[in-house]
């Protein structure tokens, strides 16, 4: 039965359409890595992802040189580097408090057992399999265009993801760290926290400061945060000429919205709001609309946590900076001559290769049902890509 | 408030949870000696693309060149005269600007409270750069957690209480820190808000003080969250909140 399923996903991995070239995108290099660290996935409609992945010791799973390839066109690359770059979890009492990556996110990683990845390939290193690589979870419809009366143009389609995870053990928490590549090109980073809850066994929590999920009314367990930090250091088509830009839509009680948009040029950090989105977008590299390739960043999904003074990395959503290969975590960093922090990365530099840190957190009231096994809660975000095509290659 | 007395027996409050089931092996990464042989090469049969013969340059350190970081820092840790300096584990420098194999190597000196971080050059063997910090505390290694496990069980009260529940849990005495399962996470004085004592805890801005998660048999977590234990100073400190 293994071998059988090894040898569907081997063919499902092999399948690979040569794409044809669009001689205004410039073609991206292969990823730079070797089996076991290479993953590689073409999807039945034609779309491919290609990178590679790495358990780091501070960072945890660690992406590398992801190339995305639209059906029949060019391979772009999308991001050099992706990793999570903290999780603070404060509780609401005001203590504890807790740099969850201050104890090294890749030495807690968990080794995955067949029935953490029934579906998918157990990727080892260090003679640990410490990935699941799940080659194509459903995602529901990709497009459904029913054209009434004409059968002949209808257009229905089931769309596909890649998803690559990693578990970590941290304390009583479980955190499963997940990348879903999509067959349209998008990504969905998100992290899942299950294991166990802290507890409040001999703990005083006051009532406004968790809920009782202990028999009556007397045991409290204490509500607290999810912070989680992602580093994202987008490269389309390479370093050069890549630019942030910020996109907001005037007007609040009328009825038209006035599409603005801001480079953000200057290293900054910046707040979240409803219809607020970013894109890494690259000048030079158009599609055959003469269109400028873009990846588009989405943030929506945050309680925006807002700590204390001494936490001033919790007071922005998203932080764009310029590239520097020490600035790795948003908190706690520990990488000489770098700072320790990402407000303090933002010094006032020029960017040219721009890093996105996006921040998206989440406040866990616990509530009966979250006894041992505590059910998965997730959070995350959104990345797709924005006139990387000329139209819907797929 | 809680006095410390009962601010101690909170801080070791059993947390009752299932046991999460993992297997006894463990990810070691750059905090194992590198002894381990190397991932097999080969996986074409597992059906994988695009295997190559030489290792890529986003490739995780192999264990022959882990080892062979490990060998280079601790010979330079070797030269420093005087001081308690120990190499704390060495991870690949995935700066995108460098071609070729590099690899960072983290050691901590506890009586001058420094940080050395070294980048060796893998091809060559020199190292390229040196970077000192007091202040700036990467991730604990498995030692120091051991050493952390040891200061805990040294404490009279606190260590007490922890045989007391490992006996309970495990039906039978503890032998060493080697029996309980260790997570330790770096502890600053600027995480805490509102603890009474909080300049009980103020020597952490210089000194490498962590928080270790410590878990019994059959799933009981210690709720550890009141303690840092100092390992510059070997010293633990229980806050009050």
């Amino acid at each position: 039965m293994r071998s059988f399923r090894a040898a569907v996903i081997a063919a499902c991995l092999l399948i690979a359409l040569p794409p044809a070239a669009v001689p205004a995108l410039a073609v991206a290099e292969p990823p730079s890595c070797a089996d076991p660290y290479l993953v590689e996935r073409t999807f039945a409609n034609g779309a491919r992802w290609q990178l590679c992945w790495e358990m780091r010791e501070t960072e945890g799973l660690t992406l590398t040189d992801a190339v995305y390839t639209p059906n029949g066109h060019a391979p772009v690359s999308v991001l050099t580097s992706a990793h999570l770059a903290q999780i603070h979890v404060p509780y609401d009492s005001g203590e504890p408090r807790f740099h969850d990556m201050a104890g090294g996110l890749g030495f807690s990683a968990v080794p995955l057992q067949d029935q953490d990845c029934p579906e998918g390939e157990r990727r080892e290193q260090d003679e640990v399999p410490v990935l699941c690589v799940l080659p194509d979870q459903p995602r529901g419809i990709a497009y459904l265009n029913p054209s009434l009366g004409e059968d002949s143009l209808r257009r229905s389609a089931q769309g596909k993801a890649l998803v690559l995870f990693s578990a970590f053990e941290l304390g009583w928490y479980t955190y499963l760290v997940e990348w879903r590549f999509a067959d349209d090109g998008s990504i969905n980073p998100r992290v899942g926290a299950t294991g166990s809850l802290r507890g409040s066994d001999g703990v005083v929590v006051s009532p406004e400061h968790g809920w009782p999920i202990g028999v009556g009314a007397s045991d409290f367990e204490e509500s607290h945060q999810h912070n989680i930090f992602w580093r994202l250091d987008f490269d389309v088509q390479g370093p050069a000429d890549d630019v942030v830009e910020q996109y907001d839509f005037a007007g609040s009680g009328t009825a038209s919205l006035e599409m603005k948009r801001k480079a953000l040029t200057k290293e900054a950090g910046v707040t979240n709001n409803r219809t607020r989105w970013w894109r890494v977008v690259d000048k030079t590299v158009k599609n055959s609309d003469g269109h400028a390739a873009s990846w588009e960043i989405t943030n929506s999904d945050s309680s925006q946590y807002r700590g204390p003074d001494t936490e001033p990395y919790s007071h922005s959503d998203v932080y764009v900076t310029q590239y520097n290969a020490c600035e790795r975590l948003t908190a706690e960093n520990a990488e000489p001559p770098c700072d320790e922090s990402v407000d303090r990365f933002v010094n006032g530099q020029t960017i040219t290769d721009p890093v996105v840190w996006v921040s998206v957190d989440y406040h866990h009231v616990a509530r009966d049902e979250d006894h041992d096994p505590m059910p998965t809660h997730w959070q995350g975000f959104f990345i797709q890509p924005r006139d990387i095509t000329a139209s819907n290659p797929h | 408030m809680l006095n410390r007395k009962k601010a101690a027996f909170a801080a070791l409050a059993v947390i009752a949870c299932a046991a999460t089931a993992t297997a006894g092996l463990v990810w070691g990464g750059g905090r194992t000696t590198g002894a381990g042989p190397a991932v097999a090469a080969d996986r074409a049969a597992a059906g994988r693309a695009a295997a190559r013969l030489a290792p890529g340059q986003n490739d995780p350190l192999s264990a022959d060149e882990r080892r062979r970081a490990i060998e280079i820092a601790g010979d330079a840790d070797a030269r420093r005269r005087g001081g308690r300096t120990e190499l704390l584990y060495v991870q690949r420098d995935d700066d995108k600007a460098v071609t070729g194999r590099r690899a960072e190597a983290f050691s901590y000196d506890y009586d001058s409270d420094r940080l050395t971080l070294r980048t060796i050059d893998l091809g060559s063997g020199r190292i390229v750069s040196t970077e000192t910090a007091t202040g700036v505390q990467p991730p604990p290694s498995d030692d120091e957690e051991r050493a952390a496990a040891e200061l805990l069980l040294a404490d009279a009260g606190l260590g007490k209480g922890v045989r007391e529940q490992f006996e309970q849990r495990a039906g039978r005495p503890l032998r060493s820190p080697d029996d309980l399962h260790l997570r330790g996470v770096i502890f600053k004085p600027d995480h805490v808000h509102g603890v009474s004592n909080a300049r009980a805890v103020a020597a952490c801005a210089e000194h490498r003080c962590l928080r270790l998660f410590v878990r019994l048999p059959k799933g009981k977590w210690l709720d550890t969250s009141r303690i840092v234990i100092d390992l510059s100073a070997r010293e633990i400190y229980t806050m009050e909140w």
